[in-house]
């Protein structure tokens, strides 16, 4: 018997899910737990299996379509057997095709249409998704000819006066659509092309193009609109001098021979914060309505740009690994996130997160809040500056802009403080973290 | 000013003539009593007598020959087909000598005659007395033809015949002999070969020829209620053709409906149209060149069939606004 395959749900609030890919086509010969299938959940890849051995067959949806889950996407089926037929309930689109096909035979063609598209080699399908009606006419073939005339002539239809127009003015007529007879070109649309031409140079006409949103996409808006009309975010700024951490990373990396296991700026920021955290559990928290959760675990984010969104894959339990592995996880981490490879543990339960836009050549800005967390901590660039000392003097130090957003909710702008202050003390004594 | 028909200017412009220039004299049928079939010559005979207004039997070969020979010998005599569509009967005497003895003579004899031919339709007259045949001259190397349209141009056209020294063939119009406007009353000439500017537009030109003139002005009243607004040339002159105003006046309007009286086919249209196609306003052009005309028959005897075989006004005005609107 056919055995359906079903889109799966992934998570409690998934609603549907995006055919990215299909690995075997119709006729293919599948075993049990052969991915099948490629679909999108809100922000990652996942595989649908085969549920037994058999056949793919009966595929219901293409690449692109967003399918509700448990619906059915095709069949696994034994040699001789045939997909059930289409269910009553399926998308209105094959209705329409329907529709369509019946309507075909109704269409009235008049003998002398019949005979001029005979003379000029014309289908009839053709005529009809021009005209859009079921009697076709002499008129309606004339029309579809001269509209079709630099198609099927490579000549255009324009008058002297709109050639010379064109001349003068070194425009393409051929970009021109004539409003004479028979889609003549006259002089009065080089003219309104010229002009508009003109106007485009002072204030171009907007032009747009439709983006569909991925499912990324549509989780990185809905998430981040919660976050800006719920959370009231506070903001709080520190520069602190990252010598004395540039100096310690170095010290680290000198024994590290392999180039892709050095430890980045980032992971010592990111070690930094979880320690931060510890010191303050009030920032590694949730906000829940009439409560405040305090998390026992402290998992860091750390956000990454993505060609088409961005992405936060979670270092957990931040707090009990040490720097090279921190180091590693990120790496790790970003580089599936690069190749659409992470699996949902990768996002899950992160409780505080690191934006560094510092390689973006970003001095400092403010990040928001990605729920359900209570804070999130963005990271600049490295500047050099000049730092006054007590007697005056002074000497070149290297600052990096921490700008923390936290829910006021759940804390207070001293708190807050106290994390950055914190955070500031710990980065400057890098050598115990 | 005084205002006078086109038949009494043209009355008043062979009496100056004749009583200025002894070697101008008038020949044709009925044209001493009775006056002429429409009265152009009514008076004549009274003031100059049967030696210089000439009764001939019924035989237009006869006229046009006594033409030809009279004015290589010295005179200028004018001649008069009663009806122009009898202009068949005289083509061999106008067309193989009149038109070409000063070519073949080596410019030794001058042809200076000039033959009246009243045409058109719109009395009733059918086929064989309807016909508007000017074109059949234009194709004829060595005469020159001229078709007035108001009082004004008759009397100054004809003058300018009269003292032009090839033959001329002066197509008048039935309808316009009782048409009256301003003439002065000195003699003046009009310059053969020299067109009018009738109205001033930027729209669309019209040229219109003899009848089709007086019927493209109101047509053109009409249209320009509908903000249309037309420009009208008359040729006067259909050989030699005066083309740089045409010409000019497309290249300010881009569009033109040439209207006459004469059937379609092979009429002074097709010439006027491919003299536009070869000048510089053909680059102007932002529609095909239009011709209304005659339709292509004999002229009907009966009056609705006969009114329909022609241009009227309201043709005009609808060819006229469809070139305008892109509707043709």
């Amino acid at each position: 018997m056919a055995k359906e395959i079903i889109m799966p749900k992934f998570g409690f609030t998934q609603e549907e899910s995006e055919i990215l890919e299909w690995l075997h086509a119709e006729g293919d010969r599948v075993e049990k737990g052969d991915p099948v299938a490629v679909v999108s959940t809100d922000k990652i890849s996942m595989e649908v299996e085969a549920p037994e051995d058999g056949i793919l067959g009966g595929i219901r949806y293409q690449v692109g379509d967003n399918v509700p889950v448990t619906n059915v996407i095709a069949y696994i089926l034994q040699p001789g057997e045939s997909a059930p037929e289409i269910a009553l309930d399926e998308p209105e689109s094959t209705k329409v095709e329907l529709a369509v096909a019946e309507q075909r035979t109704e269409v009235q063609v008049t003998p002398v249409a019949k005979k001029l598209m005979d003379e000029n080699k014309l289908e009839l399908d053709e005529i009809i998704s021009f005209a859009g009606e079921s009697k076709i006419t002499r008129a309606t073939v004339e029309a579809y000819l001269s509209a079709n005339s630099l198609a099927r002539t490579g000549k255009i239809r324009a008058t002297p006066a709109a050639r010379r127009l064109g001349r003068e003015h070194d425009l393409k007529l051929a970009a021109i659509s004539g409003s004479g007879p028979k889609a003549r070109i006259q002089a009065a649309d080089v003219t309104q092309a010229l002009s508009g031409q003109k106007k485009e140079a002072i204030t171009p006409a907007l032009q747009k193009k439709t983006l569909p949103l991925n499912n990324i996409r549509k989780t990185i808006s809905r998430n981040m609109l919660q976050s800006w009309q719920e959370i009231p975010q506070m903001t709080l700024q520190a520069d602190i001098p990252v010598s004395r951490l540039e100096a310690y990373r170095e010290t680290l990396n000198q024994s590290i021979s392999q180039k892709s296991k050095k430890i980045t700026v980032t992971a010592l920021i990111t070690k930094a914060v979880a320690k931060a955290l510890q010191k303050n559990p009030i920032l590694n928290s949730q906000f829940d309505g009439d409560k405040i959760q305090l998390l026992d675990q402290i998992n860091i984010g750390v956000a990454t740009a993505l060609d088409d969104g961005l992405i936060v894959p979670v270092v957990h339990q931040t707090d009990k690994k040490p720097i090279a592995a921190i180091s590693d996880q990120i790496r790790y981490l970003s580089e599936r996130a690069r190749s659409g490879k992470l699996l949902p543990d990768d996002l899950s339960n992160g409780t505080f997160t690191i934006s560094n836009l510092g390689m973006f050549e970003i001095d400092r800005f403010t990040a928001i809040i990605n729920p359900p967390q209570s804070a999130i901590l963005a990271v600049g660039k490295k500047n050099r500056v000049f730092m006054p000392a007590e007697d005056n003097s002074f000497h070149v130090e290297e600052i990096i802009t921490f700008t923390l957003s936290a829910d006021h909710r759940v804390m207070d702008g001293a708190q807050a403080a106290r994390f950055m202050g914190d955070l500031k003390s710990i980065l400057q004594n890098a050598e115990d973290l | 000013m005084r205002e006078i028909s086109y038949m009494e200017a043209l009355r008043e412009a062979i009496r100056q003539a004749m009583e200025k220039d002894d070697r101008v004299f008038m020949i044709g049928e009925d044209i001493g009593v009775y006056g002429g079939a429409f009265g152009v010559s009514a008076g004549l005979l009274d003031q100059f007598g049967p030696e210089r207004i000439i009764d001939t039997p019924i035989s237009e070969a006869g006229i046009a020959g006594a033409c030809v020979g009279a004015a290589v010998t010295g005179m200028r005599p004018i001649g008069e087909i009663q009806f122009s569509d009898f202009v068949v009967l005289a083509m061999e005497q106008i067309v193989m000598q009149g038109a070409k003895m000063r070519f073949m003579f080596g410019g030794k004899a001058t042809v200076p005659f000039v033959i009246r031919l009243p045409g058109g339709s719109g009395t009733g007259a059918a086929a064989q007395h309807s016909e508007s045949l000017e074109n059949w001259f234009v194709h004829v190397p060595g005469l020159k033809v001229v078709m007035p349209s108001t009082p004004y141009d008759a009397k100054g056209l004809l003058l300018a015949a009269i003292e032009e020294d090839n033959p001329v063939m002066f197509f008048e119009h039935k309808l316009l002999y009782k048409t009256k406007g301003h003439v002065p009353e000195e003699m003046y000439t009009i310059p053969i070969g020299k067109s009018n500017l009738v109205r001033e537009g930027k729209d669309l030109t019209i040229i219109a020829t003899s009848i089709m003139v007086p019927r493209a002005i109101e047509a053109a009243e009409k249209l320009s209620a509908e903000g249309i607004d037309i420009e009208i040339i008359d040729p006067r002159t259909l050989k030699p053709l005066d083309d740089q105003p045409i010409i000019a006046s497309i290249i300010k309007t881009g569009k033109v409906l040439i209207v006459h009286e004469a059937v379609k086919t092979g009429g002074f249209g097709g010439e006027i149209s491919a003299v536009i196609s070869e000048s510089e306003a053909f680059d102007y052009l932002d529609a095909p060149i239009r011709r209304l005309a005659g339709l292509d028959m004999p002229i009907p005897y009966n009056r609705t069939l006969e009114y329909h075989a022609v241009p009227q006004v309201e043709d005009i005005i609808e060819e006229a606004r469809n070139l305008y609107q892109g509707k043709y």
